[in-house]
């Protein structure tokens, strides 16, 4: 039944677009080499193209002229149990779906994407790792995957608003944009809350969080699990149309920008006439608009690099905006890492990975390629756009016993607002 | 049977059979993956997917074979490159730059082009024939490319290699007799061409669609591909 239910959900994903590229791999190899989990392992298991084989073996079988003669021969080899099992912990706890792979692939081939759909495809047969699981049911039941309450999440943002002396606007009609955090910023990083509350009202911005739209995290996302990726987004949409907001606005966090931003308008019907939008983009508007003012080299001792979260840098676009904004509070600090920008090596707690308490060991071991990269160029503070990245750097440093000191840009911004 | 026959089978009506069965296979596989239905992309970009288009086979065509620099990817695929890049060059020269070849095209298209010289051709088909030792090698020994590679792939090695070795032979008079060793190369060629259609040797076809994808996807985001 497992495996029955796992080969349709693949075969319902196969149309041209995905077709076209399992035909066009050439069985090179070399996605595996910027795959930071292989590099790590040295596992070849761990090869992008070994991933997504479960997809290719579906696909030809189904679609195939050879596959399908041979299946009719009955020398079709079928699925295995064991191996869907053995698949779930490659795609779910070795793959943050990053799309690094997709740089180096010579034909190009979107791997990322491709693993998306084998993940969606180890979900139909339930084989998603507990961890991750528990987290999307939590989100799906209470509107969180960290468990906080509606009560909880009411009491959090009053607290907040208290103990900083910042105004955040709740469920406030009329406004011009919504704002969506995740519940790792309101339970890890308030001072997120805070910026963004603070760079708001410096910008004379109207804006509101919703406590119906309240999580911008999608847990089913990670799965791959189409029909509650669509409810959790509903969630939000359906609370930016009640409170008829002109754009959502994405707080720090890389899938959920991915989810909004670039997959939403694809699987469902969304609010015409809402924009998405990410945080660090509202910012440098708000900055180059004149709407907010910063102090000119504000961060501009020792050695400050930036990280680029895949989801929003390499799947998301804003590249630009970061580097604009810290060449101008670290114009003498900042420096690049090596790769950067589109080719940027991702932090291993993305994907839904750094919710898997199974795969901590290796998450940590891929981080340890981002310390070595920042250890490069003598970094002593790294930022980010993105709380799951932060996550993962917080906990990768302390691990690695590494002084480098993690921010998030948005917090930066905010104090050195003039 | 003598050579002379069999030459004129391989070389005549069984070529025309192996062209036709490798433009009707080409033809069913291309048809096939347009058929399996292409939603629309409804989500607004932020880009130029047309410029992301452009860029993606730029990078294609110069950057990846000539700079591969994304980092830590040369290490560790020194062989792949330099093989794959390598065959790649000696394949285009000889198939389409070397005088006999061009003919061959000629006679099929009705209008020919500008050669190069024998004895670059002639390099350049050995250059070939050893990058593909290369690659065997190193897809007998790279971990990676050991797991990955399945029956199919072995022959399409050998089924490339073939035609290879036996035209560098027969223009170099090697072993056998001139009519022995161009029937021998007129089999590899038609084998080959009835193989591309069934096996992943077609990807130049498929390169196409993943080299598009890619730049849209970029393009659509505006980073570049």
């Amino acid at each position: 039944m497992n495996k029955q239910s796992a080969m349709n959900a693949y075969i319902k994903e196969i149309g041209g677009w995905v077709a076209g590229q399992l035909e066009a791999c050439t069985r090179c190899g070399l996605c595996a080499s910027a795959c930071h989990f292989y590099q790590v392992t040295d596992d070849p298991e761990y090869a992008p193209v070994w991933k997504v084989s479960l997809l290719g073996q579906a696909y030809q079988q189904r679609f195939t002229f050879l596959g399908r003669l041979r299946q009719a021969l009955g020398l079709g080899r079928p699925i295995t149990d064991e191996a869907l099992e053995k698949w779930s912990k490659l795609v779910f706890e070795g793959c943050t779906v990053c799309n690094k792979c997709a740089m180096v692939c010579p034909m190009g081939i979107q791997l990322g994407p491709l693993i998306h759909d084998v993940r969606a495809g180890l979900t139909a047969a339930g084989l998603v790792p507990a961890d991750l699981h528990a987290a999307t049911v939590k989100q799906d039941a209470i509107g969180s995957p960290l468990g906080v309450t509606d009560d909880a999440w009411q009491e959090r943002i009053d607290w907040i608003a208290e103990e900083w002396e910042v105004d955040i606007p709740k469920d406030k009609k009329g406004v011009d944009t919504l704002v969506v955090f995740s519940s790792i910023e309101i339970m890890k990083f308030p001072e997120n809350l805070v910026a963004v509350a603070k760079i708001m009202a410096k910008a004379s911005e109207s804006w509101t969080v919703s406590s119906k739209g309240r999580e911008v995290v999608n847990f089913a996302f990670f799965e791959g699990d189409r029909e509650l990726t669509k409810k959790f987004l509903n969630r939000v949409f359906g609370a930016a149309r009640e409170l008829g907001v002109k754009r959502i606005m994405i707080s720090e966090c890389g899938h959920a920008y991915d989810a909004f931003r670039w997959t939403a308008g694809n699987i469902m019907e969304v609010p015409k006439g809402i924009e998405v939008t990410h945080v660090v983009r509202v910012v440098y508007d708000f900055w180059k608009a004149g709407r907010i003012r910063l102090k000119k080299g504000a961060y501009d001792d020792g050695t400050i690099t930036f990280h680029d979260s895949c989801k929003i840098q390499r799947r998301g676009g804003h590249i630009k905006e970061p580097r604009e904004l810290l060449a101008w509070l670290a114009p003498r600090a900042f420096k690049e890492m090596s790769p950067a920008r589109e080719q940027s090596l991702c932090c291993g707690g993305g994907g839904g990975v750094i919710s898997i308490k199974e795969a901590d060991a290796l998450r940590l071991a891929v981080f340890g390629m981002k310390v070595e990269q920042m250890n490069k160029i003598g970094a002593q503070a790294v930022c980010m756009v993105c709380s799951n990245c932060r996550l993962q750097f917080t906990e990768g440093v302390a691990h690695y016993k590494s002084g480098i000191q993690v921010r998030g840009l948005t917090d930066m911004v905010f104090k050195a607002m003039e | 049977m003598d050579w002379t026959s069999i030459l004129h089978f391989f070389r005549g009506p069984f070529f025309t059979f192996s062209l036709l069965f490798f433009a009707a296979g080409m033809t069913y596989r291309l048809i096939r993956v347009l058929l399996l239905g292409w939603s629309r992309d409804k989500v607004p970009s932020r880009g130029s997917k047309a410029v992301g288009v452009a860029k993606s086979y730029l990078k294609g065509v110069i950057i990846l074979p000539f700079i591969p620099w994304v980092k830590r990817t040369f290490r560790g695929n020194a062989m792949t490159y330099i093989g794959g890049g390598l065959f790649h060059l000696a394949l285009l020269a000889v198939v389409v730059f070397s005088t006999p070849h061009m003919m061959v095209w000629k006679s099929l298209l009705g209008f020919g082009w500008p050669t190069l010289p024998f004895p670059v051709t002639d390099w350049l088909a050995a250059v070939g024939i050893v990058a593909l030792v290369i690659l065997l090698i190193n897809r007998m020994t790279h971990p990676v490319l050991k797991l990955i590679t399945k029956a199919p792939i072995w022959i399409n090695w050998v089924i490339v290699f073939l035609p290879f070795v036996t035209g560098y032979a027969m223009t170099h008079h090697l072993g056998l007799r001139y009519e022995s060793l161009y029937s021998l190369h007129m089999m590899a060629v038609d084998v080959l061409l009835i193989w591309i259609p069934l096996g992943r040797i077609s990807h130049f076809l498929f390169y196409f669609f993943s080299r598009t994808i890619h730049g849209a996807q970029a393009g659509k985001r505006a980073v570049n591909p």
